[in-house]
């Protein structure tokens, strides 16, 4: 569907300079990318749109870093060709950052992938999209306290407006390695050792730095 | 550290427990009527409606509005007579190559590759997509799609595949080359291979169903039922046939939008770009092409082979072979030069099909071979039966009616 | 919101706005079996006042008369305690089924206006050219259009008490 520019992505320099959009289908990771990038990926109001990956970049505090959009997908077990790719992408770049996508209206599935991709080890940072619709939804997120569970910095973006693209652009230097253990700890109530990081309380403007 | 499925399930209900709070939920209109659109009863009216809507804009916006009210006359009154009028030496080769016949009134009669050519492709193709995409954005950026999807579950299940298939066949009304890629959102490996050769033989592209409209608007009708026919009954065929499994899955429906106007324009202008940098070279080559074959007598040579299987097996001329290979490059170039022969209407409506569906065009062929040779041999070998099924078959309907 | 319903299911079933819609989707269900019907060859075609049936293709009359057919039915299925949310929802999705056969037409009127024609070797048509392709007879989905109408005041009356 996309194919064009698909060579690019082969040279990967530099580490933390690659960047895999991973997240469900349909959560608007096209439309962040374009927003990110200037690129022309297909944006449609459907699971599966993307089905091969596409490369862009952006340059932003001196760095160059290489975006690639990535097909959706439920999990990291794929179900079918395309979620395949994303799988492959992971395998591929494993010094890559990830720039997890959530939808912010079904929030659920789009941690069940965040969780797997935490667990691989790989700096990551989140993007909760289509906050939009969420407020259309009445529904409310707390971004500071899923930022303060996950360990990494978590920025709410609207693909469609562009609002909050710029943070999440300026934040993809501060992604880091998600502690899941320490996730999963402070899941049961047990607060880990603290970490110095998160004296601010988290506000997604520093990336909790 | 790794966890399992279920610990994980665990994990992000209590993150979700800590983080998001659901506001009352109130519904609105939009919402119930989003909802009839899925059910049975009231979601295949509307089904039918928009397909109503999409051939009346269709053939309303390419069909009167710019290729007869306007192309037509610029194409025949002006530029064919100028052309013809400048071009030094109607006998020579150079002018059978680009001018065509010298005797023709129209351009679709004279087959060269500045005037058909360019009619074809700018004039009654172009606008034909163009609005062809135009819908097709809407269609997919409305989030209609996958509630089609939903409806068509039944349907497409007795073929082997399930309701999502819906989303390559749309795109492949569209044009086929991205069809074939989003086969890759099928399942199983049966799935994609039933998708992908009823694709290659059974969608025609926009282009094709706008020349089609252009040059046989009282049969095409006739036309998109056979293939739907043989969609139908190939599908049911190749699922019985073909190993593996046909799974069940829950299509996950997005909420309706109204499609953002920033995207649409980009997306309808990235389409109509790909499709003048690359349709349009192909025509004007296939026409050249097609013109030297002739030079050369091959064509009338390979009509003379196949006679007896076009004529005695399928029923239409043995002029047709001319068509079948331009087909190979475009097939709305294809369908035009059929055009040209004396046909039946009979002859005219199997020809029309064995051209659509006898071979992928180019394009196609190559993102089916990058999807995988083995699959493409596969298909390509089926493709070969269905079409010699399938014409003799339409051929014996024919002969009952009384019209072949 | 919802105990009113349920008072209003009580007290009475048809209301005049009910009946009204009942009304518009018997008229369009009507129309859209005389679409059909002419298509089929009952009569060579019908002329009366501004309406016409001209019923000479298939894909205008009898698909076309289909989803006319449907849109009736809607209506009339939606027309009974019409200020339900649920039942005004069948009421607007007929109403739209009206719109889009109505918008084609108009649409493809629009299409025939703007060119001037194979025998004129103008491109353009002339204004009054352009001016006499809309005038009457009119297609009955057309026609029904003013009535419909009363469909705008439904998706206002459930917009205003979203908010
Ligand atoms: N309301 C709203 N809609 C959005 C937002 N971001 C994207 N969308 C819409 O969501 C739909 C899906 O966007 P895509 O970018 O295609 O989603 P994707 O994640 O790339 O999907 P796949 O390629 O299928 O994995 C499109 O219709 C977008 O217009 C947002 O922030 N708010
Ligand atoms: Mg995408």
């Amino acid at each position: 569907m996309t194919g064009g520019k698909t060579e690019m992505a082969v040279l990967v320099p530099e580490r933390g300079t690659t960047v895999l959009m991973i997240g469900n289908p349909n959560v608007g990771k096209s439309a962040l990318f374009n927003r990110i990038t200037g690129a022309n990926a297909i944006v449609s109001n459907y699971p599966g749109t993307t089905v091969d990956f596409t490369s862009g970049t952006f340059i932003g505090g001196g760095r160059t870093y290489t975006i690639i959009d990535v097909p959706g997908t439920y999990s990291l077990d794929p179900r079918d060709a395309a979620e395949e790719v994303a799988v492959r992408m992971l395998r591929d770049y494993p010094d890559a950052v990830v720039m997890i996508v959530l939808d912010a209206t079904k929030t659920d599935r789009g941690l069940y992938v965040a969780l797997e991709v935490m667990e691989r080890g790989m700096p990551c940072i989140v993007a909760v999209n289509m906050m939009d619709a969420a407020h259309e939804k009445k529904i409310s997120l707390d971004i500071a306290a899923l930022q303060r569970i996950l360990g990494v910095p978590v920025v709410a973006t609207t693909a469609t407006s562009g609002e909050g693209v710029r943070d999440l652009a300026d934040m993809l230097r501060k992604a880091k390695v998600a502690d899941i253990g320490a996730i999963a700890q402070r899941m049961r109530g047990e607060e880990p050792e603290r970490e110095p990081a998160f004296t601010c309380g988290g506000c997604g403007g520093c990336g909790g730095r | 550290m790794v966890f399992s499925s279920d610990a994980r399930w665990e994990m992000v209900d209590e993150i979700t427990r800590q983080t998001v709070t659901y506001g009352t939920y109130k519904q609105t209109l939009g919402a119930v009527l989003g909802d009839l659109t899925v059910k049975p009863l009231t979601g295949i009216p509307v089904a039918v409606a928009a397909l109503y809507a999409f051939w009346s804009v269709f053939t309303s916006f390419a069909g009167e509005l710019v290729t007869d009210g306007f192309m037509v006359k610029f194409f025949d009154g002006l530029w064919l007579p100028w052309f013809q009028a400048i071009w030094p030496d109607p006998g020579s080769w150079h002018y059978f190559l680009f001018i065509g016949n010298p005797a023709a009134d129209t351009c679709f009669e004279a087959f060269g590759m500045l005037t058909s050519g360019l009619f074809v492709s700018v004039g009654v193709v172009l606008p034909a997509v163009f609005v062809f995409y135009l819908m097709m954005t809407l269609l997919e950026d409305s989030g209609y799609l996958p509630r089609l999807a939903v409806l068509m579950d039944t349907v497409l299940h007795r073929i082997g595949l399930h309701g999502y298939a819906i989303v390559p066949i749309i795109l492949g009304l569209g044009c086929n080359v991205p069809a074939v890629t989003a086969t890759r959102i099928l399942e199983t490996k049966k799935q994609r291979f039933i998708m992908m050769t009823l694709l290659a033989i059974f969608i025609p592209c926009g282009a094709q169903l706008g020349i089609m409209m252009s040059i046989i608007p009282d049969l095409i009708g006739v036309v998109i039922l056979c293939l739907i026919i043989g969609f139908g009954i190939f599908g049911f065929v190749l699922n019985k046939i073909i190993p593996g499994e046909n799974p069940e899955i829950l299509v996950d429906v997005p909420p309706y939008n109204w499609p953002v106007k920033e995207y649409v324009i980009k997306k309808l202008w990235n389409r109509t770009k790909g499709f003048l940098k690359e349709a349009v070279p192909f025509v004007l080559l296939g026409i050249l092409l097609v013109n030297l074959l002739y030079l050369g007598g091959v064509i009338q040579g390979l009509a003379n082979l196949f006679e007896p299987v076009f004529v005695t097996w399928f029923g239409v001329p043995k002029e047709t072979v001319g068509p079948l290979i331009a087909a190979f490059l475009r097939k709305d170039l294809a369908i035009a030069q059929l055009s040209i022969i004396p046909m039946t209407a009979y002859q005219m409506v199997a020809s029309v099909v064995l051209v659509t569906i006898y071979f992928p065009c180019v394009a196609t062929f190559v993102v089916m071979l990058r999807e995988g040779w083995k699959e493409l041999i596969a298909a390509i070998a089926v493709l070969f039966v269905v079409v010699f099924i399938y014409g003799g078959l339409i051929h014996a309907v024919g002969i009952l009616l009384g019209v072949a | 919101m919802e105990h009113v319903d349920m008072k209003q299911e009580n007290d009475r079933k048809i209301t005049p706005l009910g009946f009204y819609f009942a009304l518009l989707g018997l008229a369009t269900l009507l129309f859209g079996m005389a679409d059909i019907l002419v298509w089929a060859g009952i009569r060579p075609g019908i002329e009366v006042g501004i309406l016409e049936i001209a019923g000479d293709d298939f894909f205008r009359w009898a698909w076309g008369g289909f989803v006319m057919v449907c849109a009736g039915i809607f209506m009339l299925a939606g027309s009974a305690r019409v200020e339900t949310l649920q039942q005004s929802a069948k009421v607007v999705l007929g109403g739209v089924l009206v719109w889009v056969i109505a918008g084609t037409d108009i649409f493809a009127r629009l299409c025939v206006a703007i060119p001037a024609g194979e025998a004129s070797p103008a491109f353009l048509n002339s204004c009054s050219g352009f001016l006499t392709e809309f005038a009457p007879p009119y297609t009955p989905a057309m026609l029904l259009i003013p009535f419909t109408l009363g469909i705008v005041y439904l998706i206002r009356m459930h917009a205003n008490d979203d908010s």
